[in-house]
């Protein structure tokens, strides 16, 4: 999974135990968080308790694991803990009652119809077929990312009032003096983020907006991870969701996510963005990809040339593109149909200033590469890519870790003994043996170990 | 008794160390320890300045390049 989505999966980490527990009353979501949450080895350990109706001792679990790997099983150990998968007692594991019974029907197909999604039983007299969705989640976000941008030609398409306030509340626009509302750094790094990213970030957003609006959380979350599991093409009967998921589907019909035909139709259609959710598909690549999907006369993807003394050619007219390579490179010509620019050091300098790295500078480039271009191997000139690299190095010549140093350490053997565990738990940043010091991340644990065999050796 | 003290270790080149400890010389407000030679302990809330001071430093010596800022002439 992208490292961006994998971001926002880490927000999720954060909640409350009871949050929790009320989540995993849904299959749909105990699977999705199994399939999206835990690294490889959680997931083996979960499916050899899951059919297991006694606790599981420990040292079971850890026969599985190399010895070399005790990094990788303490990690699994901690996510499962973090996300109040498993009780721990008497050194033994079991799972969460509730997840164990969500994540059998999940996987055996018990568990109340709807659960998954009910689809329709009656013959849609307006039938929609995928291609339409695609054009209509394609312009629904693009309607956003135009908005951001500040477009005015676009006006007649400018989102709606909970799409503003949503990107208000989550500062990738700001309101100026002048009541205008214009773009701010976290949106600029935002619009060269996948698609399915993005997606991600603005439910985030929505989610963290809703315990205003007094809106369940846990709703939420239930229904977007349902929204996952969904199938492209077909459509499903409202009957199954809670008012507050009613509630949900107008404002997921602003962003694209589902189709509806009008607010009183009682079936909806899930789009490409909303089957996404949960899955490693990219079905739509990038803003520029999804436009020029959108639009029947462009056939090709790209339209960015970069030559190896660092001028760009872009062949577009799509205000969005635009203002998009003037993040990043130095605008120099336009014409009806071209657009000439060069990459320059400051022109990079600024844009790692504004939050963008050099990683999604080159990943934009090369989704929307010319056909022509294509034809390279590699598509981007190495000089070229290279050097954005180095420049964004220039900027990194210090790198910082906030931590805790401890030193002045009685003995040699308290020294390894303490140096040891940071290592285990994964925190060790920097030791000095000579010298008995060492710097580490997170010191709670740390310190509690000391204080544990200071009173253990009393 | 084990100290413990609260920071943020910095990474560089021993050449970057050399301008972090010349920076400091002169109000010795940032550096908490010096480690070994590519290793420092700064406190928390100098960081973000000591960033901007130490870039300043390096591109006291780098001059934009002019060509770009050119306009083409044209030949009459």
């Amino acid at each position: 999974m992208s490292s961006q989505a994998m971001k926002s999966f880490e927000h999720l980490e954060g909640l409350s135990e009871a949050i929790f527990k009320r989540l995993y009353q849904q299959p749909a979501t105990a699977l999705a968080i199994f399939r999206r949450m835990l690294p490889n080895l959680a997931k083996t350990f979960v499916m050899a308790m899951l059919f297991n109706p006694d606790p599981v001792p420990v040292s079971s679990l850890e026969a599985c694991v190399h010895p070399d790997q005790n990094r990788l099983k303490e990690e699994a150990f901690a996510k499962l803990r973090q996300l109040y998968i498993v009780v721990e007692k008497q050194g033994a594991f079991a799972l969460d009652a509730t997840f164990k019974v969500e994540l059998r029907k999940a996987l055996t197909g018990g568990g109340t119809p709807g659960s998954f999604g009910l689809p329709c039983d009656t013959e849609d007299k307006n039938k929609v077929d995928i291609s339409f969705l695609d054009r209509y989640a394609a312009e629904q976000w693009e309607s956003i990312l135009h908005f951001m941008v500040g477009n005015e030609t676009q006006s007649s398409r400018r989102p709606s009032e909970g799409v503003v306030r949503l990107l208000l509340h989550g500062k990738l626009m700001e309101q100026t003096r002048s009541s205008e509302i214009v773009i701010t750094q976290l949106g600029f790094s935002f619009l060269l983020q996948e698609v399915n990213s993005q997606v991600w970030t603005l439910l985030l957003l929505y989610l963290d907006m809703a315990e205003q609006l007094r809106m369940d959380p846990v709703d939420i979350l239930h229904f977007l991870f349902l929204l996952g599991s969904l199938e492209l093409g077909q459509d499903y009967d409202m009957k199954s969701l809670t008012p507050t998921q009613k509630g949900m589907l107008e404002d997921l019909r602003d962003y694209g996510i589902v189709y509806q035909r009008k607010s009183s139709s009682r079936r909806f259609y899930p789009t490409s963005l909303a089957t996404g959710l949960t899955s490693e598909i990219r079905s739509l690549r990038s803003p520029a990809a999804t436009l020029a999907n959108a639009t029947p006369r462009n056939a090709e993807n790209g339209f960015l040339i970069i030559e190896t003394n660092y001028r760009m050619y872009a062949y577009t007219n799509s205000p969005l593109q635009i203002a998009v390579l003037n993040l990043f490179a130095r605008l120099i010509s336009r014409f009806p149909n071209l657009v000439t620019a060069r990459i320059t050091r400051e022109s990079i300098r600024q844009a790692i200033n504004k939050g963008i790295t050099a990683e999604q500078i080159i990943d934009y480039m090369t989704a929307n590469a010319h056909p022509q271009l294509r034809k390279n191997t590699p598509i981007l000139p190495p000089t070229v890519v290279d050097q954005i690299r180095l420049w964004q190095i220039e900027g990194e010549r210090m790198k910082s870790t906030s931590g805790y140093l401890f030193k002045e350490f009685g003995a040699n053997l308290e020294f390894n003994a303490v140096r040891k565990y940071a290592d285990d738990i994964g925190v060790l940043v920097w030791e000095d043996k000579n010298r008995g010091m060492l710097f580490v991340s997170k010191h709670e644990q740390v310190a509690d170990y000391i204080r544990k065999r200071a009173q253990s050796s009393r | 008794m084990v100290r413990a003290i609260k920071g943020v270790l910095v990474e560089c080149d021993p050449s970057i160390k050399a301008i972090i400890l010349d920076i400091d010389s002169k109000t010795h407000d940032f550096v908490v320890e010096n480690l070994d030679e590519s290793h420092l302990i700064i406190k928390d809330n100098k960081v973000a300045e000591l960033k901007r001071m130490l870039e300043e430093r390096l591109n006291e010596h780098t001059k934009v390049d002019s060509l770009e800022e050119e306009e083409e002439e044209e030949d009459d």
